[in-house]
């Protein structure tokens, strides 16, 4: 019984934390040791003390300042994770409307710009071969199709005469006269009449092909 | 985002919508036998529409009779000053008949649509020609004018001659009739939109060889033959005629009359084909026009006819069909009146006969 029982032993004898077998060893020392038993005692008195200072919490604690305190603590312990290890997004709802505004801000687009930049003699030859794809009226000859051939164009109707060249239009007609005769020549020129209701008065509009 | 664009695209529309300013050249030569006292292009304005500039022209010109001939006919040119797309125009009046120092006013009411370019938009009227009651011509001729206008002056000769004898020989009352029948034909006469392609078929179809019905007019100096057309849904393409001087005149242009009868039986004028040729007396000869012919209803031709509307002899006189030879009751239902015989009735449909006689009188 010489030798005395170390002191960081005794310290967790008291709290109950030794293992087992040394726990036995150092309950048969200090049982026959009067210097260790009374140092057990004075490990067991602090550890007492110390208790009861824990259950009594000061009275001025901020609960609402400490929550936010440490639901921020969370928030920037997830953030540091997530630097680790990217957390999984949620994906964003399907709704109607966004693929509809979508696409009605590039049919827009593309109108705006055909509009712009495209003759209208084209667009009416890509309307007429739509047509003609969707309706299925073809020549019932063997002979092939004619291709198409844009060239400026002349017309006449009870509306005036017009001409479409070069992506330019021009169109003539009288004020507040239905044209008594129209007509288009093969050489290039459409021509309308018109008779003054009054006077008589006959006036032939024309355009002429360049 | 749409609360502040939206100002900017009403900006934009507001601003492409205004108008500019139009700028205008009146182009009369120096010696012009007739004299500008006025222009008024007050309506007339340019708007932005798109890549486009919209010119409307509604101008209206007071001009007098500055030679010393009476004014038979006349006809201005309407054009873009730079050039570009948007062709040319004219503006005639066939019955004006102004005496030396008269004045009178011609309208034009005129639509160009071109590309935007840099500049302000302008558009120029010029004199093309001016026709006096002795056939004599001034003016430069662009459009062939003299040729159009000969035409229309021959025609109101025959047809003024014509109404005069009626008057003379059968009285007012024959002339009346004569007035409500050509209004009747007027009135009654089929008529259908038309467009004209130079070049190609426009058509993707195939087509068929459809062959004219020559109306022969004996007295005509050009005769008429195998007359042919590809025709195809509808469109009628390619025109081709074989002909014949059978005059002892040498012969260097001729229009000819295209007449379309469609599945529903109505007759009408849809084209005119015209021909420069050099043609002997005896020589025969083609005309051939590769231009497409498109009606802007749906129409199944049923025939096709033809005849000689017009001659030029290589004197620079011209023939045109009597009165007697249009009185064929094929011809006188399908051809169209001269302008005179048109002016000439309108008169009568609305100041009645009297107003009539005195108008025949006058030359």
């Amino acid at each position: 019984m010489n030798r005395h029982t170390a002191e960081t032993d005794l310290a967790l004898y008291a709290s109950g934390d030794l293992p087992v077998w040394r726990r036995l060893a150092a309950g048969f020392h200090v049982r026959r040791c009067d210097e260790c038993r009374g140092l057990l005692e004075t490990f067991r008195t602090d550890r007492q003390r110390m208790r009861q200072s824990a259950d009594r919490l000061p009275e001025d604690i901020d609960w609402d300042g400490l929550s936010a305190e440490i639901t921020a603590n969370i928030h920037v312990g997830l953030a540091a994770g997530e630097c680790v290890t990217p957390r999984a997004r949620k994906a964003a709802a399907l709704t109607w409307w966004r693929p509809v505004a979508a696409a009605a801000g590039v049919v827009v687009l593309i109108g705006g710009a055909w509009w712009l930049n495209v003759p209208r003699s084209d667009t009416e030859t890509i309307a007429r071969a739509l047509q003609s794809m969707f309706t299925g009226q073809r020549g019932t000859l063997t002979q092939p199709a004619p291709q198409e051939e844009r060239g400026p164009m002349v017309g006449a109707s009870s509306a005036g005469v017009e001409l479409v060249e070069n992506g330019g239009r021009m169109k003539i007609e009288q004020s507040g006269l239905q044209p008594v005769m129209y007509s288009v020549s093969t050489q290039g020129s459409a021509s309308t009449r018109w008779v003054d209701q009054d006077t008589g008065q006959v006036t032939i509009t024309a355009v002429y092909v360049q | 985002m749409f609360n502040k664009a939206f100002p900017i695209v009403v900006a934009a529309l507001a601003w492409s919508a205004s108008g500019q300013s139009l700028n205008h050249k009146i182009d009369l030569p120096k010696d012009s036998p007739v004299g500008l006292l006025s222009a008024d292009f007050g309506n007339s304005n340019v708007i932005a529409r798109g890549g486009a500039s919209q010119i409307e022209v509604n101008a209206s010109l007071s001009l007098r009779n500055s030679s010393q001939k009476r004014i038979r006919s006349m006809t201005l040119m309407v054009y873009a000053q730079d050039g570009a797309a948007g062709g040319k125009g004219s503006v005639a009046v066939p019955t004006l008949d102004a005496a030396p120092g008269e004045t009178f006013s011609i309208g034009i009411k005129t639509l160009l649509v071109r590309p935007l370019t840099s500049g302000s938009p302008a558009v120029e009227v010029k004199l093309d020609g001016v026709l006096f009651d002795d056939l004599s011509f001034y003016g430069p001729d662009t459009l062939h004018s003299q040729r159009t206008m000969t035409v229309w002056e021959l025609e109101a000769q025959r047809d003024r001659k014509y109404f005069k004898n009626l008057l003379e020989t059968a009285g007012a009352e024959a002339l009346g009739k004569e007035m409500l029948a050509s209004l009747a034909r007027q009135g009654d006469r089929s008529r259908m939109g038309v467009q004209m392609v130079r070049g190609r078929a426009t058509n993707t179809e195939a087509d068929r060889e459809f062959q004219f019905a020559s109306l022969d007019i004996p007295e005509s100096p050009i005769e008429l033959s195998n007359g042919l057309a590809r025709v195809a849904g509808n469109e009628a393409r390619a025109p081709r005629f074989d002909i014949r001087n059978r005059s002892n005149r040498a012969v260097q242009h001729l229009e000819i009359g295209w007449l379309v009868k469609g599945q529903q039986g109505r007759e009408f004028q849809a084209a005119s084909v015209p021909g420069d040729v050099k043609l002997a007396p005896n020589q025969s000869g083609q005309v051939t026009q590769e231009a497409t012919l498109r009606f802007d209803r749906p129409l199944a031709i049923e025939s096709m006819s033809a005849f000689v509307a017009s001659v030029e002899f290589a004197d620079g006189t011209q023939w045109v069909p009597s009165r007697s030879a249009l009185d064929q009751p094929r011809l006188r239902q399908v051809v169209e009146p001269s302008p005179e015989e048109q002016h000439l009735s309108q008169i009568y449909n609305k100041k009645g006969l009297q107003a009539l006689i005195a108008e025949l009188k006058k030359f």
